[in-house]
């Protein structure tokens, strides 16, 4: 990457930008792409073995199996937990560096690290199937496919776009009635946490992803949703897509009721009063300040559903006692 | 110098002040938040009031971190002049003597560390600035005098060191990555007092310099001719670059690395009151401080909510700034 030495500056902060943008893509998020509702269309006879598989993704390629995938490459913590949670964890040949869910994922073979997949290693393992993930890997995927490998992105928008990609991916291992199970549990939570906040107010929500400077989840991200989906509105919608930077000035200004950080940004709710002035907002004096688990919320897999009642308890924290 | 150098120069200098307490008057007046001007009014003469949340808006928030953006925009801009003239390079900026990568490398470390959110990481950046300012001293240092050009190849290669130790810890750290990247680009986002504080720490050493004009006027003539004319050479280099090396890292621990100020706000300086040090070092200051402050207001008002990183500012505004003066110089 670019260096510290800014006599090109322009040079370097575009450069630096750019990577940015990709690294939000993929560390805070692991990954955003295009309408979740177009994936999902199994084709109708993907049940009898002989026939070829064909979904289609989060990018809205279509991908094609001749039969269930029995060599998977994951390239993000999130693939690898869905390949878990549906049944096809024996399949798994390798992830990445990052993989710490479930324990058993940590002793894969790596493929490099999140940011920066080996082209060669990946191929090395000879995979029948590449979970990739969007924005930082989307150069990735040409590269793959010339090689004759298959890939899927899993880059979902929203909660319902996990489910789509978890039932896709099962499709596509040949593990669809578990995959189906996963997908129910989450659509369970969905359901339970929207009739518990179905006639409460929407409280104004924001949620940290990072302090310095203060960057947000804005419209467009599962997160977004998920805030939703938990009875919230959220502040950083206003902020734009994506992951936005926000200005602290304005937070003071919307004086949010809830403040929930991502705990890669904040070790505990009491590290909030320590910035000079944020004892003043109404979140801090109320004591509706939290922190919440990365992975179960910024990872889009499986365990969003737990993320997603955690997020209940933060911003409706009466109806979700009431339950 | 002459009478007539050491009589005009506080015209200059006024005329700086002038535009750097409108420009502060500007970066505190205007903001994200949109108080009214009856309403900033109302705070400054107030004083900072518990339990109102658009006083701290103005106290707690507005405040601090136009401070610190103007403290640490005159602190490069003095850095950069001390080492334009003691290089007699006009390319150099305050990061080319490595405290600035080994600044950017303790902060790093401080964040692979999770210790983001305390003053450690301040702390371990001024670290790492110190390390490599002595380093690069070591290296230089020959027979008791320091070579300037071996402390210029120095302080590249060491900065290109750190650099890559910083990039390999960015590529291992993946959900720090971005925290890295956005410390690497600068921002005054979420500074407060405590950032003013350490930025104050500095003031002593952006004043030190103006005792040194004199023997920096004649160090533009080469050392042999400084010696010649009886400065204590080695004395006032080593006095300098410790400056220099302390203003840097200070500014650079508190709001990571921002280009362009150090670089050019000393040239515009030149073309406006010459090269002589007793209004250059003064207004180079004042008008560092303004431009940061202006740069600021830009980064976080223009597309407010959001806000453009303060490089991309100082650039965009400095770039154009310079290529006209630059321009209108040549003509005069």
């Amino acid at each position: 990457m670019s260096t510290t030495r800014p006599r090109r500056g322009l040079a370097a902060v575009i450069l630096l930008s750019s990577l940015v943008l990709a690294v939000l893509g993929a560390a805070a998020l692991a990954g955003c792409g295009s309408d979740a509702s177009a994936g999902g269309e199994a084709s109708p006879a993907a049940s009898a073995s002989s026939a070829p598989i064909t979904v289609a993704d989060g990018t809205g390629a279509t991908v094609t199996l001749q039969q269930p995938a029995v060599r998977i490459v994951s390239l993000a913590p999130a693939n690898t937990e869905i390949a878990y949670a549906i049944g096809a964890g024996d399949k798994m040949v390798a992830g990445t560096s990052y993989d710490d869910y479930p324990e058993e994922a940590r002793s894969l073979p790596k493929t490099g690290d999140f940011a920066n997949p080996n082209v060669e290693k990946i191929a090395s393992f000879n995979p029948d199937l590449v979970l990739a993930a969007g924005g930082i890997q989307d150069k990735l995927r040409s590269k793959l496919e010339q090689l004759g490998m298959k890939v899927y992105v899993v880059d979902p928008k929203t909660y319902d776009g996990v489910m789509t990609d978890i039932t896709n991916l099962g499709q596509l291992t040949g593990s669809t009635e578990q995959a189906e199970k996963v997908a129910d549990t989450m659509q369970m939570v969905k359901d339970e946490v929207q009739a518990q906040v179905a006639s409460a107010s929407r409280p104004v929500t924001f949620l940290e992803i990072y302090s310095k400077p203060l960057m947000t989840a804005g419209s467009g991200t599962f997160i977004d949703d998920m805030i939703t989906l938990a009875g919230g509105a959220n502040l950083g919608a206003t902020a734009g897509s994506g992951f936005p930077t926000f200005s602290t000035e304005v937070l003071f200004k919307n004086d949010p009721d809830v403040y929930i950080a991502d705990s890669g940004s904040m070790g505990k709710p009491g590290d909030i009063s320590k910035r000079a002035g944020f004892a003043e907002l109404t979140a801090v004096k109320d004591g509706h300040v939290y922190v919440i688990e990365d992975s179960i919320l910024a990872r889009p897999g499986p365990r969003l559903a737990e993320g997603l009642q955690e997020l209940v308890k933060m911003i409706h924290p009466e109806a979700a006692a009431a339950q | 110098m002459t009478r007539l150098a050491r009589t005009s120069i506080w015209p200059g200098i006024a005329l700086a002040g002038g535009v750097f307490a409108l420009c502060l008057l500007v970066s505190l007046a205007f903001g994200p938040a949109s108080l009214s001007l009856g309403e900033v009014w109302h705070y400054v003469t107030t004083g900072p009031v518990q339990g109102d949340l658009p006083n701290a808006i103005f106290w707690q928030i507005r405040l601090p971190r136009v401070l610190v953006a103007c403290l640490v925009g005159a602190e490069l801009a003095v850095a950069g002049v001390i080492l334009q003239d003691l290089f007699l390079n006009p390319l150099t900026d305050p990061y080319v003597t490595g405290v600035s990568s080994g600044a950017a490398l303790g902060a790093t470390i401080g964040i692979v560390l999770h210790l983001s959110n305390l003053p450690w990481m301040t702390v371990l950046a001024l670290i790492g600035g110190f390390l490599t300012l002595g380093v690069v001293w070591m290296a230089a240092r020959r027979r008791g005098r320091i070579d300037i050009f071996v402390l210029l190849l120095a302080g590249v290669t060491i900065s290109y060191l750190a650099s890559a130790v910083v990039t390999v810890l960015m590529i291992r750290a993946n959900q720090d990555m971005y925290a890295i990247v956005y410390w690497l680009m600068g921002s005054f986002s979420g500074r407060g007092w405590p950032d003013v504080e350490i930025a104050l720490v500095a003031v002593p050493f952006m004043i030190a310099p103006l005792f040194f004009a004199r023997e920096m006027d004649i160090l533009l003539q080469g050392e042999k001719r400084a010696l010649e004319l009886g400065v204590e050479v080695e004395r006032t280099k080593r006095v300098l670059l410790v400056t220099a090396g302390v203003l840097t890292a200070i500014a650079v621990s508190v709001s990571g690395i921002i280009g362009f100020v150090g670089l050019v706000v000393p040239h515009i300086v030149r073309l406006l009151v010459g090269p002589g040090h007793r209004s250059l070092l003064p207004v180079s200051l004042l008008l560092g401080a303004s431009m940061m402050g202006i740069a600021d207001l830009l980064s976080r008002t223009v597309i407010a909510p959001n806000e453009i990183p303060v490089g991309v500012v100082t650039t965009f505004v400095g770039a154009p700034l310079f290529v006209y003066l630059l321009r209108r110089g040549r003509k005069g």
